[in-house]
């Protein structure tokens, strides 16, 4: 919907603005063309980013509308849906979110009584990844730029760090493996590509760092997982890893034996 | 300084201020609640001492102690899970643990020799083995072969055959196997996984504690 986007992917979407006006509360999933987040800015719209965990409600709630075994960041877009006060969801399917996506487009329209915006993000101007490469905490990294997915323009560039470990990967719905991490773990993979605001960039998503030792994480039952594993097999110094819903103790363990073992953590 | 390494169904101490002193073993349901001890490893460890060590880096490490090789797999077998580390050319090159699918397996084949009064020394490797990933889930075999009229030693035996090939292939079916554990003592294991094994004892994350030690010393 941007310059370089592709048009709204059906008739009803193609009059996006017109469906939102009178719209207070609106929320994204994936990363919307820079158009719209920049119009729903300047019509001074909430918005939520409904990939992240907004509401306290039990996921098993979120049953009657998506399989258990099911990507569980789709499940929160859903549970988040269910719960919040919305006047519209702006959602994000294709290469720069996922085809998962497309089909929770469908079933959040017939569940809520709101209008759902698909879009296909096609973005390709580089906005820059200075978070990615900073010296700020891993789960301060992945706040703000996950933050940055609602602001059209970038944030102020933080001092930036040579790498002594990498995150390659989707912000996890579960940011409590990040505290594991050295504040010198450089973030690759899609949550780069988010920060660049080029979701579907897929040479940026594969982009790694074979010098340092690397963690590639994946939500399980993603698609992603596919690419993840196939990065971490050409990575000279990997550890794979696919999380559900929350991270266990056995794959902290993993990670935190990984940075050590590994030298990451010196 | 008190290392141990506390596990699901024994746990097992040293006593390094002794010299020459033997690690000791206790059942873990024997355990006193209020224990408190110096360092610890093992996943029911955190709550008996103040400094806690993974058990993947205790393992790592007791491997780095124990192995003089720059390149091995070692592959640590407990009551709960499974768990190995990979070093090549003095580096880290893979490791994993499997707590879940994995679950139960030696805690699963003790329970076997208890229930059905058998002896693992005196049975052999099967010709067949049943196609186990979990403890739990692959006893359905056993109580399916019996059915059939297949002996019970000789269907516990390939259960056992079935949970070493598991262990074998998540540990990326190596040549060679550096073993940790209980199930080093156990002779049908150790003959059913379908490779070289070098048996190393279940005190191998102890090693990696005192290892841990030494190196905290040395900062």
């Amino acid at each position: 919907m941007t310059g370089s986007s592709r048009q709204p992917l059906d008739r009803q979407t193609a009059n996006w603005q017109h469906l939102l006006a009178g719209a207070r509360q609106v929320g994204i999933v994936g990363v919307p063309p820079l158009m719209v987040i920049r119009h729903l800015n300047q019509q001074g719209l909430i918005i939520h980013d409904l990939d992240a965990m907004l509401v306290k409600a039990d996921l098993e709630t979120v049953s009657q509308l998506l399989p258990r075994v099911y990507c569980a960041i789709l499940r929160t877009v859903v549970l988040n849906g269910l719960h919040l006060d919305l006047d519209g969801i702006v959602i994000d399917v294709g290469p720069g979110k996922c085809d998962a996506a497309f089909h929770v487009a469908a079933i959040l329209e017939q569940a809520l009584e709101i209008p759902v915006i698909r879009t296909e993000n096609r973005d390709d101007a580089d906005f820059g990844t200075p978070i990615c490469r900073s010296t700020l905490p891993l789960m301060e990294k992945l706040i703000r730029i996950t933050e940055g997915v609602k602001r059209p323009e970038p944030a102020p560039p933080p001092p930036a760090c040579p790498p002594t470990a990498g995150f390659w990967g989707v912000p996890p719905r579960d940011f409590s493996i990040l505290e594991l991490f050295p504040d010198t773990t450089h973030v690759y993979g899609w949550s780069r590509c988010m920060e660049n605001k080029t979701p579907a960039a897929d040479r940026l998503e594969a982009h790694m760092n074979p010098a340092v030792p690397t963690v590639f994480f994946a939500q399980s039952f993603c698609a992603k997982t596919a690419l993840a594993r196939h990065l971490a097999g050409r990575h000279p110094h990997a550890l794979y890893l696919d999380i559900d819903v929350h991270t266990g103790g056995s794959a902290k363990a993993k990670i935190e034996a990984f940075l050590e073992l590994s030298g990451a953590k010196r | 300084m008190i290392l141990g390494d506390f596990g699901t169904s024994y746990c097992k101490f040293l006593d390094t201020d002794r010299a020459g002193a033997e690690p000791t073993i206790v059942a873990t349901k024997a355990l006193p609640p209020d224990l408190q001890i110096d360092i610890a490893t093992g996943h029911n460890g955190k709550r008996f001492a103040s400094r806690y060590v993974n058990e993947l880096i205790a393992l790592a490490r007791g491997g780095e102690a124990l192995i003089g090789e720059d390149s091995f797999l070692l592959l640590d077998c407990g009551s709960r899970d499974i768990k190995f580390v990979h070093y090549e050319g003095g580096k880290l090159a893979d490791m994993g643990w499997n707590a879940e699918c994995g679950a139960s397996m030696g805690f699963t084949i003790e329970l076997l020799e208890r229930y059905y009064d058998l002896d693992y020394r005196t049975l052999s490797v099967p010709q067949q083995t049943f196609s186990v990933t979990c403890g739990v889930l692959g006893m359905s075999h056993i109580f399916d072969a019996v059915i059939s009229g297949i002996p019970v030693a000789e269907a516990v035996a390939r259960f056992v055959k079935g949970i070493a090939v598991n262990a074998y292939r998540f540990a990326r079916s190596p040549k060679k196997i550096y073993l940790s554990g209980g199930l080093c003592d156990n002779p049908l294991f150790v003959a059913s996984l379908p490779c070289e094994v070098v048996g190393l004892g279940r005190f191998v994350l102890l090693e990696g504690l005192k290892r841990t030690l030494r190196q905290g010393e040395g900062e």
